[in-house]
């Protein structure tokens, strides 16, 4: 540290202080971990669900750190008797107006509620309170189940769909303990203008809003199912997402429950995902999947062949092609679920290996 | 040049927010008739907003999210104690449309039943069974005389009084000339020199925002007067506004004249059609003479929040979003409407402003007792004579009292500053009703909202009902006082099995150290001090 640096303490922990730094960020660089629900990194902070909330000298009230600006010379106290009750009074709270005796809700979701609750030790004999919220997005999409019961009302999914992906097809309705998440009057999301992303479903912490289909197929926790990197191969971008197999399911062969969003900040893409990405992933296991390569026989009936085979006999197709008709009679056509890198190879075989202009991806227009 | 953006007195005026048509939203989605199903697309189409935004913001506020109810009985302590619950099902038999509200700013005059946006004052059961069902014949008193209320002591004087609501409006501006001269630095020393606290609540003093505002780098900066009055017990500001619109208006003027403003915004509850039909042919009269040339007025209706009081909210609310106040700090002074440097003061603080400046700070300060000034307390509940009265601050109950006729039967409790202020028991009757004192006591003086409570009330069925309009008027944003709220409500009432009242204390201690505004850190007061000094009414 140079003498100019600028620092914070944190739990007498010295923190260089970096330029737009809040209290959590300092924190987190000081390994003082800070409990969090309406955070998201990538949303302006609200400041709304306070369990982050802890001492800075000087200040009269508790602060939030995921909104408080770290200054220096500031001396942070996460560890004080006021934030341990702080801490485990208001998950007690939260815990009487939602169930906390499971850690995952339908389909498997993670809910970050009852871990916090457990490990900050919160009471869990205050009671229990009937819900009020509503659960107003009518339930005819096939992808997002809201379940309003869940909900603490953190807003992540409705300032997600407002700051990142510009849809606002969500709201905070309602005041009080009524206040739920709502589409404008309740309409179905496929009425909304929602883009389906499932993006709301990536950064809710609770679970509220999740997977309908993993739901139906009564997806066991997160925990226990095997999460597989891939590459979304539906267009260019080249997504990472994280293929969610139940090893259980499917006779023992495994079966894709869920796509999930790798964590924010560790890839490329940010934590997001499109319709396709998240959802249309059932062809993985569908009946109709092609798995081996065809070849029609002498009869035209389609029959399984080894990939040496058929790639065999389409080269050789090609070539009788042009033999007849001229190199200008073949056309390649490749698919925008290729990788950048193969469709390059494809308009490489095209010009270079058979000498035609004749290519084309169809996203290209 | 003043103007209040062309509409008659009386109607829904827009907030022109020169680029923004999201400030429109509240007032467009009232010209609708309010969030009925279909509002919110129809609204999308007129100003490119989504319509999910607009539906979160009508469903936010109680007069647009139900507009099939158009009779709306108070359910206020006040009200309550005058027999409102009987006027609420007496109008529902007679077949009106009719929801309960909170407190309507009327509480002298209970009970008072809110008609589309009228506030109708003493209301009686015959009334509503006359009604046979048609709003528009559930009148009682209907003329806007009927609004005024009593106002005490009798014998009032500018001497005396500094606000003397009983005294002849005076449209001279020499306040405002004068404050001119002076300039600011003056001012602001001689709002030093008075002492004014702020009068919405708080107690702020008033100098240190005057100068705050004034010494932002920013440019633009924005006056609002907070005219929301929503405090349970709370209606001495629409007597200052039907009174004596002349030192409202003539106090923003000398507010924005010297902060640097020049434009005002006036923010009245929607409840409050009569009074701001009175600010609005106020500003015409201004605009005619020419009063203040450089200031413009702008006035916009609420659309039913109590939380909109809250100066952020307030400002939210300006903005045309739901009314959820913000983290502070920043402070208003420093980062307010639209993001600009604004004072917000309560509009009976705003209302001395031009006498301090024509009688000087040692004069105001003279006036009261135990702090500066004289006070608008307002008294409703069991007295004989309900009404607003100005009085040195620093006043006892019993001599509040003692001006408005006297106890009816014995006294048991009072709430000296509306129901975020809890309730205190009938031995603190000769303590000063100030700011200190009753914030020594773990209570405050608030908006001076006093009701008194005799010994034919049970203590716990009155925090149950003041649970009741937290619960109702929490914004819902944050955690503490959203579930806190409806937690002691529910365990008050005693229906859930699960709930006790075994953990108050703690909800009460996360609700003030938790929640983000000043509902939620107060809301457990009403049921923390009626267990603390009636525990036999729990039994
Ligand atoms: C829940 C809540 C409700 C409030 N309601 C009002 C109100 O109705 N009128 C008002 O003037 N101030 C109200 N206030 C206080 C305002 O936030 C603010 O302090 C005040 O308008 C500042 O003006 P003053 O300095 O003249 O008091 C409320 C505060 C809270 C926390
Ligand atoms: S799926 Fe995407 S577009 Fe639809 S509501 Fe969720 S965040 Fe918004
Ligand atoms: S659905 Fe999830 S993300 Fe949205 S407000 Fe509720 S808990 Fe938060
Ligand atoms: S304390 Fe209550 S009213 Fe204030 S911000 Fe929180 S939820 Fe809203
Ligand atoms: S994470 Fe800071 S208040 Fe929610
Ligand atoms: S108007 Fe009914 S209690 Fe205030």
């Amino acid at each position: 540290m140079s003498p100019t640096t600028q620092t914070l303490l944190v739990d007498g922990h010295v923190v260089e202080l970096r330029p737009g730094d809040t209290i959590l960020n300092a924190a987190n660089r000081a390994d003082v971990s800070i409990p969090t629900l309406c955070h998201d990194p990538r949303l302006k902070p609200v400041g709304a669900c306070r369990t982050c909330l802890i001492e800075v000298e000087g200040a009269r009230r508790l602060l939030p750190a995921c909104a408080t600006p770290a200054t220096e010379g500031m001396k942070v106290n996460t560890e004080s008797e006021r934030v341990d009750r702080h801490r485990k009074t208001l998950l007690a709270l939260y815990l009487t107006d939602h169930d906390g005796t499971q850690e995952h809700g339908q389909g498997g979701a993670p809910n970050q509620l009852a871990s916090m609750a457990r490990e900050v030790g919160a009471p869990t004999d205050w009671g229990q309170l009937p819900s009020k919220r509503r659960g107003s997005i009518k339930d005819d999409n096939p992808y997002i189940l809201f379940d309003p019961d869940q909900c603490i009302a953190c807003a992540r999914c409705t300032r997600y769909c407002d700051e990142v992906e510009s849809v606002t097809a969500i709201t905070l309705a309602g005041r009080g303990s009524e206040t739920t998440i709502s589409t404008a009057d309740g309409i179905s999301l496929l009425d909304s203008t929602c883009e389906m992303c499932g993006g709301c479903i990536d950064t809710c912490p609770t679970g509220a809003m999740t997977e309908r289909k993993a739901a139906e197929v009564q997806a066991p926790p997160e925990s226990d199912l095997t999460k597989v990197r891939s590459t979304c191969n539906f267009c260019g971008v080249g997504c990472q997402l994280d293929l969610n197999v139940d090893p259980a399911a499917n006779d023992g062969r495994g079966l894709v429950v869920k796509v999930t969003s790798p964590p924010v900040g560790t890839t490329s893409n940010d934590g997001n995902l499109c319709v396709k990405g998240r959802f249309a992933y059932e062809f993985i296991n569908h009946e109709d999947r092609l798995t081996t390569p065809l070849i029609r026989d002498a009869d035209g009936v389609l029959q399984p062949a080894s990939w040496e085979a058929a790639l065999a006999a389409t080269s050789q197709g090609l070539a009788g092609v042009m033999e007849r008709h001229g190199k200008n009679a073949l056309a390649f056509i490749s698919s925008s679920r290729c990788t950048v890198e193969e469709n390059y190879l494809v308009q490489k075989l095209a010009r270079q290996g058979y000498g035609t202009n004749n290519v084309h991806q169809c996203s290209a227009t | 040049m003043p103007l209040i953006n062309g509409q008659r007195p009386g109607t829904i005026y827009l907030v022109s927010s020169p680029n923004d048509p999201r400030s429109t939203v509240p007032d467009r989605l009232a010209s609708a008739g309010g969030l009925s199903e279909g509002v919110a697309r129809v609204l999308s189409r007129d100003t490119g907003l989504h319509e999910a935004d607009i539906y979160g913001v009508g469903s936010f506020y109680h007069l647009l999210a139900r507009p099939e109810a158009r009779v709306r009985v108070c359910g206020g302590l006040s009200c309550q104690l005058a027999g409102s619950r009987e006027v609420l099902s007496a109008c529902k038999a007679a077949g009106l449309p009719t929801e309960e509200i909170s407190c309507l700013a009327a509480c002298d005059r209970a009970p008072a039943v809110l008609r589309d946006r009228r506030t109708l004052p003493s209301v009686t059961v015959e009334d509503a069974t006359r009604s046979a069902g048609k709003v528009e014949d559930l009148c009682s008193t209907d003329s806007e005389t009927a609004w005024l209320g009593t106002i005490g002591p009798e014998t009032q004087s500018m001497g005396t009084h500094a606000l003397n609501l009983l005294g002849e409006p005076d449209w001279s501006a020499e306040a405002f000339k004068a404050a001119n001269k002076m300039g600011p630095a003056a001012l602001f020393d001689l709002l030093e020199e008075s002492g004014l606290q702020g009068r919405g609540g708080a107690g702020f003093p008033a100098h240190i925002k005057w100068r705050a505002v004034a010494g932002q780098a920013v440019q633009k900066r924005y006056i609002v007067l907070n005219a929301d009055e929503g405090e349970p017990g709370t209606f001495k500001d629409r007597e200052v506004l039907m009174r004596r619109p002349d030192l409202v208006l003539e106090g923003l003027a000398i507010a924005a004249a010297a902060t640097g403003a020049s434009e005002v915004y006036l923010y009245l509850r929607g409840e409050f059609e009569v009074p701001s039909g009175v600010i609005a042919q106020a500003i015409a009269k201004l605009e005619e003479t020419n009063r203040y040339p450089d200031i413009t007025f702008h006035m916009h209706a609420g659309q039913g929040a109590y939380i909109c009081g809250e100066e952020t909210a307030l400002l939210e609310a300006l903005e045309g979003k739901r009314g959820m106040p913000r983290l502070k700090p920043p402070f208003p002074v420093e980062v307010g409407l639209w993001g600009k440097p604004t004072l917000v003061h309560n509009v009976e603080t705003i209302a001395y402003i031009p006498g301090i400046v024509l009688k000087g700070g040692a004069w105001f300060k003279n006036l009261g007792r135990t702090e500066p000034g004289t006070k608008l307390y307002c008294i409703s509940g069991h007295v004989q004579n309900p009404g607003t009265y100005e009085l040195p601050l620093g006043i006892s109950l019993d001599e509040l009292v003692e001006t408005a006729g006297g106890y009816v039967g014995t006294l048991k409790a009072f709430s000296p500053g509306g129901a975020s202020s809890g309730f205190l028991p009938a031995s603190e009757r000769g303590r000063a009703l100030d700011f200190k004192g009753l914030g020594s006591l773990g209570s405050m003086l608030g908006s001076a909202g006093v009701v008194v409570l005799n010994d034919t009330v049970n203590m716990r069925w009155a925090a149950e009902e003041q649970l009741r309009f937290f619960e109702e008027e929490s914004c819902g944003q944050c955690a503490p006082c959203r579930i806190g709220t409806h937690y002691l409500h529910a365990a008050v009432k005693g229906q859930e099995k699960s709930l006790g009242l075994a953990h108050v204390g703690d909800v009460a201690w996360q609700m003030n150290e938790g929640s983000i505004c000043g509902l939620g850190q107060a809301a457990a007061l009403p049921l923390t001090s009626a267990l603390k000094y009636f525990p036999e009414d729990f039994s």
